[in-house]
């Protein structure tokens, strides 16, 4: 039993890291804290870099115009909007361990900590950083990006007022809302896919399939990341707030380990479909899909993604009774499916739809080749200290109110 | 749990009026064909261009394109067609067009407009060389117009496919839906940046590096003032071919058009029969570029 049960509590340390609030200390802090301390001291190099000197120490360029970070953004929104998707059904739907209002309020919480992020991978791409506001201000819709920046901006406003609405236990508009947020994280992941599948001059992106590939990848990512949470807080989080959370807790990761398996099995399965299409049409070489599979980078897909983000997970989810191992598993695919984006990203850009630009003129802007820089990784990992720190910071915000609300008597949920 | 009936009555609402909105946004977005430029009469220029010569009916068609430029220039600027003809048999592959708009344009290191891909046919002996200028296509269903997520770049009345310097964002994603390549980004390069800044000459302006007065000369694309500051506009932007239309509203022809060794660039209004791009496409053979993208290029080449 918690702290908060067997002691006064002093109202003035809850703030102070929560430490007697209703969310006991959560279990790998110290070492999670470490890592993020790294990350940020080695992402503000990189972001210094981007701010000083502009573009100049990337590695994209006018042929092969994208690169990591929008690999990046395509992931964590992926991540985002997966593990809400999954979040907010388990609340709707009143699965175990997934049907409180504390943790919806991870789930938005964390759905927006990695949303941010994404927007900042976008941002630093840019070639005008201070003009993106004009996407909000002079959109054309007719755009996947415009369309998608604004559909972004619903989905997290509707997200946060869904969790100020969760505070509330007779709300009548927490469900209707959240069900529109979860539309939104259904249709978001796909235009994603839509984004690239709309760019008639990229035969390889150019798909019907890849806005249903990209949801499927979306749901295996974010719900592997929401196991990974969800293991990391651990029963201790909820204890204050349900009675039997040691049994909630396993219900929850009981029931995320299907959801990761079988979204991993059909994303392997809608990978196929794309990859054979591509393969057995006669007289049509993808050379896309040649790259990918037997180019220099051919241990992306098979090393990377095949065998570290879905066999071994798989092997892990549906043959070891360790919870642990489940976690374990869930952290390879939710970070090695950042490959899955960049095996999209990359191929369909460095095959050439007109041939001979690059000897036509030749500077290393103008290649159909491309390698991350030292840079690009550095702002990458601020990326990933920037999601970890908006969590951090949600959660303990959360945490107060959650506190004070409690004392306030009936009508306010936990 | 679960949702109860007044819940899913909620929740449909709020989903139907969003879609509702969204679709009626990207619809409309789509259909929309109004652009920032002025029409009519404001856009007619009169000029004196060649009243003191001649016209002769053996003349230089550099000189009968220009006449043909300025009888388009006095017509409203809705009701010139823009094209430009290749005639490959006489391209020799010099690279002057390249070089020219280069200059003209004071592009930087990794911008380019005109590049010219080079193609080797066949085997020794029986081998050939093709030589293909690639400027922009100022295509009539342009990919490039519709994925910019902020209207920085248009079709224009002429046909001229622009770009707003002020508005674009740098996104790159025309650069990417243009099947040709015909747009590059300027990511802030200077040619003499790692140079050493050498002896200043005699009002002490280094000659060399980044404070070399010729790398901040301006350039005048979409007559206006450029100066390539770091950060600033053109820095950041998708740049890109457009018929030098500054020079155009001056009389004279694209740089390229100009320049051309072997006179195999022609440039005209195509809503003017007797022009000389109007007979070329009428009587040769022409083709596109990668006409099966259906992007319906204004640039023919003669093969």
């Amino acid at each position: 039993m918690s702290q908060a049960n067997s002691q006064p509590l002093d109202p003035k340390k809850v703030w102070y890291w929560g430490r007697y609030g209703p969310f006991a200390r959560a279990p790998w802090e110290k070492q999670l804290w470490i890592v993020w301390a790294l990350l940020m001291a080695l992402g503000l190099v990189g972001v210094v870099q981007r701010v000083v000197q502009g573009h100049l120490p990337a590695g994209y360029g006018s042929y092969v115009p994208w690169g990591l970070w929008i690999a990046i953004y395509f992931h964590a929104v992926g991540i985002a909007t997966g593990s809400f998707l999954v979040g907010a059904l388990g609340y709707l739907f009143g699965w175990r361990g997934l049907g409180t209002p504390s943790m919806l309020r991870t789930v938005i919480v964390l759905a927006v900590a990695v949303m941010l992020p994404a927007f900042l991978a976008v941002l630093f791409d840019l070639g005008h950083m201070e003009r993106a506001g004009f996407i909000l201000t002079s959109p054309n819709f007719s755009s996947m990006m415009a369309f998608n920046a604004w559909m972004y901006q619903a989905f997290v406003g509707v997200g946060v007022v869904c969790w100020f609405l969760s505070f509330r236990k007779d709300s009548g508009w927490l469900k209707p809302l959240l069900a529109l947020d979860v539309l939104l994280a259904t249709i978001i992941p796909s235009q994603s896919g839509a984004f690239l599948g709309v760019v008639h001059a990229k035969p390889f992106w150019n798909s019907a399939l890849f806005p249903v590939v990209f949801l499927a990848s979306a749901v295996t990512s974010g719900a592997a990341m929401l196991l990974v949470v969800r293991t990391l807080l651990g029963p201790e989080a909820f204890r204050w707030a349900v009675p039997d959370a040691r049994a909630e807790h396993d219900d929850a990761i009981d029931r995320l380990r299907i959801v990761v398996s079988a979204s991993l099995l059909l994303y392997l399965g809608l990978e196929w479909a794309e990859f054979s299409v591509n393969l057995w049409s006669p007289g049509r070489d993808e050379a896309a899909v040649h790259l990918i599979l037997f180019g220099p980078y051919w241990w992306v897909f098979w090393i990377v993604h095949l065998a570290l983000g879905a066999a071994l997970p798989l092997l892990l989810l549906l043959f070891s009774r360790r919870r642990g191992a489940w976690a374990i598993a869930s952290l390879l695919v939710a970070v090695t499916f950042l490959a899955t984006r960049l095996n999209v990203l990359l191929p369909g850009q460095v095959v050439p739809e007109l041939q001979g630009l690059e000897s036509a003129f030749h500077h290393p802007r103008l290649s159909y080749t491309y390698h991350a820089t030292a840079m690009e990784y550095l702002v990458g990992c601020f990326l990933v200290a920037v999601g970890m720190a908006v969590y951090f910071l949600a959660r303990r915000f959360g945490a107060v109110i959650a506190f004070r609300l409690s004392q306030d008597g009936p009508g306010r949920s936990q | 749990m679960g949702m109860s009936r007044r819940d899913f009555v909620r929740a449909g609402a709020l989903s139907g009026v969003g879609l509702a909105a969204a679709a009626g946004a990207a619809i409309r977005d789509r259909v929309r064909s109004d652009t920032p430029d002025p029409s009519g009469q404001a856009t007619v220029r009169l000029l004196a261009v060649l009243d003191n010569i001649e016209p002769k009916a053996d003349e230089d068609v550099l000189l009968r394109m220009q006449r043909e430029l300025k009888r388009a220039m006095a017509k409203p600027v809705e009701q010139r067609r823009w094209v430009m003809v290749i005639d490959l048999r006489k391209c020799v592959g010099c690279h002057a067009c390249t070089i020219g708009c280069v200059a003209e344009n004071k592009l930087p290191p990794g911008v380019v407009y005109r590049p010219v891909v080079i193609e080797e046919f066949g085997e020794f002996p029986n081998v050939r060389l093709r030589f293909t200028p690639r400027p922009c296509m100022q295509c009539d269903e342009p990919p490039c117009v519709p994925v910019c997520p902020v209207r920085a770049t248009w079709k224009r009345p002429d046909g001229i496919v622009a770009i707003d310097y002020d508005q674009c964002i740098g996104c790159r994603y025309c650069l990417t839906a243009c099947p040709y390549g015909a747009r590059t980004s300027d990511f802030g390069l200077f040619y003499t940046s790692d140079a050493a800044s050498g002896a200043p000459d005699g009002d002490a302006t280094p000659t060399l590096g980044p404070d070399a007065a010729w790398e901040h000369q301006p350039s005048h694309e979409y007559a206006k003032h450029w100066e390539r500051e770091e950060h600033q506009s053109p820095v950041g932007n998708a740049r890109k071919c457009h018929f030098c239309l500054h020079r155009l509203e001056k009389g004279q022809l694209p740089m390229c058009t100009s320049t051309c060794i072997g006179r195999s660039t022609y440039f005209g209004d195509a809503s003017d029969p007797d022009s000389l791009v109007s007979e070329l496409i009428a009587k040769h053979d022409v083709q596109t570029l990668l006409p099966h993208h259906g992007t319906k290029p204004r640039v023919f080449y003669i093969v």
